[in-house]
């Protein structure tokens, strides 16, 4: 009776100290929190993005990037349209990286929410909302261009034109390290590995590098990541390129480079939460990575042609809320996407989605987080849905990322569009091929 | 003391049916009630649940079709990716060849049950950890299969702008299957029509054999069972509703690709099996339904939609603790509960009344 009794006691126990955790875990806001105003005066913006799996790490640095984005709006007032002041409310919604949870996260966040913009990572999960955002005229945005058609007319890509600005880091690795000839590349065989093999072809072709061998697919479930930079330095190249890996991939490549005693020069498209990989190598070994999104703390951001507003602030505060270590690729990303929206919702004098993607792209050219850039895309995407201008170029010096220069995308398009187009076709990217 | 009129009338076949009688009277009554609270219940919840609605009816045909092949006493990490199968031949068949979505659908489940056949021919060979390394490696095959081969299966992007299910318009009825609340309707009547069959192949005679082979493979072996056969078959009829889910998945969302039927759905799958319980038809079912609220309303309602998979391991473990028959198993215990409740004061009451006497 008395040994019932204990476990009687020890399992409700168990079971409370667990309800409490579950409690104390929305408590402590590891949820999505939602800022509420007066309703009639509130504009929702939807978040739709995967906030856990493999894929979190583009998702949820984003939306809490977006949370002071509203804070420091709303604090001022919010925004200003047709006369009256507007606070920013934003939804998230975690679509997993699911096709089908993007779907019903997309009705959830129209129908239910009435949401005036929604905001995606895109790739997989795209084409499960394709046909919604037609039928409902929803104006939404990616961070991946390749989800761009000509169908899809009310889709934008207005911060990152994924992976056509990886061929700045290239043709800035050309001009100031010219003793590099040769270059070997990696990436997970994926929407986003394949394009981005593609565009690095092109910029290393463009700039007179040669490729020591194919470049090398790795199953997107490979956790072993030896053999592949074994076989990627068997031919000695001068440059190491990670193509647009997942952070997950990214490390451990660094790693097994460290290890295997590579010396070389190595470029990614990210080297998210590089803090880390330092630690894991050294300061030596990371000296000169180049890759292409900045630190915000960076003061090369305060130049007047940059757009992003008061950047250096920004990264400060993302860093006091979440940990220096957490920023990643995608922290400023939809906040400077947010900086457009505010910007053409003031213009059309309305927050409806029609008016704001005409106010949008008006004059075909736009505020760029990183300067005045075009609408551009029709020769790549078949629509003309991709703001395109200056890109940084971001180097690691002593264990910190410093952007080295920022380089005009069209420029290099105007050169080179022949060779993009060869590699994409090539690689079946090319938007009619997909 | 009874008459003996009465007595004889007590044995007779009539008195004898009647309580069967009763039961097959309240048991279809049941199946009614069932059929008229799933009629109503898209129209009480909001249009995103209606979609969450549209999903959770073709996972309760995964999960059921699941369950058949554990019957062998089986279990595969490969039956997701045969639900691809399905729903990668019903997309293609549909897309390139046109053929009508119902079909497409059909066939598909077809090509995901001939699969299944010609993968039992290794995969037989092994049983228990080994089958089910050996499905996870079979499974692992046909994945790379369709990243390899960008033509037709569109490569790591797979397939998208998958055909819809036409809609229906005649002169007085309009149906959009666009719509979640059709949709719903059309999965159900498919899932229905499924989960009947299965539910008939288990108490058939093939349904008593493939428990046989579960319990006493040797000993099924030795009055002459083919157990190599009823496995294979038990996988070809689990593939084939597997296949079906598959194509009513790819119809409804519109785009396939290798992820979407990779080993962390495969997880999901087994964990609505261990949750719900797998010894009754309705355990697995009770599963996905029980964890799909509390994943995609309760916990996404309560804003917790970053701690899900924390909470989900934390009923998974809990639910391997404390319920390991399942959730199907509450329902006996919580009638056994009320009938000690109530023999208790019964039994106090006799007791008493002994004592004065």
């Amino acid at each position: 009776m008395r040994k019932t009794l204990d476990r009687k006691l020890s399992r409700r126990k168990f079971l409370g100290t667990t309800a409490a955790s579950g409690a104390a875990l929305a408590a402590t806001g590891t949820g999505l929190s939602r800022v509420s105003f007066a309703a009639a005066d509130t504009i929702k913006i939807g978040f739709l993005a995967p906030f856990t799996g493999p894929v979190a790490a583009w998702g949820k640095p984003g939306y809490d990037g977006c949370l002071i984005w509203a804070d420091w709006v709303n604090a001022k007032g919010g925004v200003k349209i047709g006369g009256k002041s507007h606070k920013i409310e934003f939804v998230g919604y975690d679509n997993e990286y699911d096709a089908g949870k993007a779907r019903t996260g997309a009705t959830k966040l129209i129908k239910e929410d009435g949401v005036k913009f929604i905001m995606m990572l895109g790739g997989d999960t795209w084409p499960g909302v394709e046909k919604i955002a037609a039928r409902e005229g929803m104006l939404f945005s990616t961070l991946l261009p390749s989800d761009l058609s000509p169908d899809t007319k009310t889709l934008v890509a207005p911060c990152e034109v994924h992976p056509i600005y990886n061929v700045t880091g290239v043709e800035w690795l050309a001009e100031n390290k010219k003793n590099l000839k040769t270059a070997a590349i990696c990436a997970q065989d994926d929407a986003l590995g394949k394009p981005s093999v593609a565009t690095y072809l092109a910029a290393f072709e463009a700039a007179g590098i040669k490729m020591v061998d194919a470049p090398l697919f790795f199953d997107p479930a490979t956790t072993d990541f030896a053999p592949v930079m074994t076989k990627l330095l068997a031919k000695k190249p001068d440059i190491l390129c990670l193509d647009t890996c997942y952070a997950d991939y990214v490390h451990p490549l660094c790693e097994q480079a460290f290890q295997q005693g590579y010396k070389g020069q190595i470029i990614s498209c990210t080297a998210d939460f590089y803090q880390k990989i330092v630690e894991k190598t050294s300061k030596d070994f990371m000296e000169g990575f180049v890759f292409q999104f900045p630190d915000f703390d960076d003061p090369a951001l305060n130049a007047k042609e940059v757009n992003f507003v008061k950047p250096n602030e920004f990264y400060t505060e993302y860093a006091k809320r979440f940990g220096a270590k957490e920023w990643s690729a995608v922290s400023w990303e939809y906040a400077s996407i947010m900086d457009l929206w505010a910007d053409a919702a003031a213009k059309a004098g309305s927050a409806e989605p029609g008016p704001v993607l005409k106010a949008m792209k008006a004059g075909g050219t736009g505020k760029h987080a990183f300067g005045d850039a075009k609408w551009w895309g029709k020769e790549l995407f078949g629509i003309d849905n991709a703001l395109v201008g200056n890109w940084p170029v971001v180097v690691i010096e002593g264990g910190k990322a410093k952007i080295k220069a920022f380089k005009s995308i069209p420029a290099w398009w105007d050169k080179h569009s022949k060779l993009m187009i060869k590699h994409m076709t090539a690689l079946g990217q090319m938007w009619n091929q997909r | 003391m009874p008459e003996p009129a009465d007595a004889a009338s007590a044995g007779s076949p009539a008195r004898r049916a009647a309580p069967r009688i009763v039961g097959q009277v309240a048991g279809r009554l049941r199946f009614v009630a069932l059929f008229a609270v799933l009629a109503v219940l898209p129209y009480l919840l909001s249009y995103s649940q209606q979609e969450i609605a549209v999903l959770l009816v073709i996972n309760v045909l995964l999960v059921s079709s699941y369950r058949l092949l554990t019957l062998t006493g089986e279990w595969s990490l490969g039956h997701v990716v045969i639900m691809g199968v399905g729903a990668y031949a019903s997309a293609l068949l549909a897309k390139r060849l046109g053929v009508p979505v119902p079909l497409s659908m059909l066939i598909g489940a077809c090509m995901a049950a001939g699969t299944a056949a010609i993968l039992s021919f290794p995969l037989f060979r092994m049983k228990g950890f080994y089958f089910l390394i050996g499905s996870f490696a079979a499974g692992e095959i046909i994945r790379l299969i369709w990243k390899r081969f960008t033509d037709p299966f569109g490569g790591p992007k797979g397939l998208k702008r998958i055909d819809a299910v036409p809609d229906i318009e005649t002169g007085f009825l309009s149906i959009d299957f666009y719509e979640p609340v059709n949709y719903y309707f059309l999965a159900l009547a498919v899932v229905s029509v499924s989960l009947f069959v299965l539910y008939r192949i288990e108490r058939s005679r093939i349904g008593l054999t493939f428990h046989a082979i579960h319990w006493q493979d040797r000993l099924a072996e030795s009055v002459g069972v083919d157990t190599f056969r009823y496995r294979t078959l038990a996988f070809v009829i689990a593939s084939f509703f597997a296949g079906i889910a598959g194509g009513l998945y790819a119809h409804y969302v519109g785009a396939v690709n290798p992820t979407r039927f990779g080993v962390d759905q495969m997880v999901y799958v087994l964990v609505w099996a261990i949750v719900g319980g797998t010894a009754t038809f309705h355990g697995p079912i009770l599963g996905v339904v029980v964890l799909t609220v509390i994943n995609e309303i309760v916990l996404r309602g309560l804003g917790l939609d970053t701690a899900r998979p924390l909470i989900y391991g934390a009923i998974l473990i809990l639910s391997v603790l404390y319920l390991p028959d399942g959730l199907e198993s509450l329902g006996p215990r919580l009638r056994a509960w009320l009938r000690r409740r109530r023999r208790e004061p019964a039994a106090a009451a006799g007791g008493e009344g002994g004592e004065a006497a």
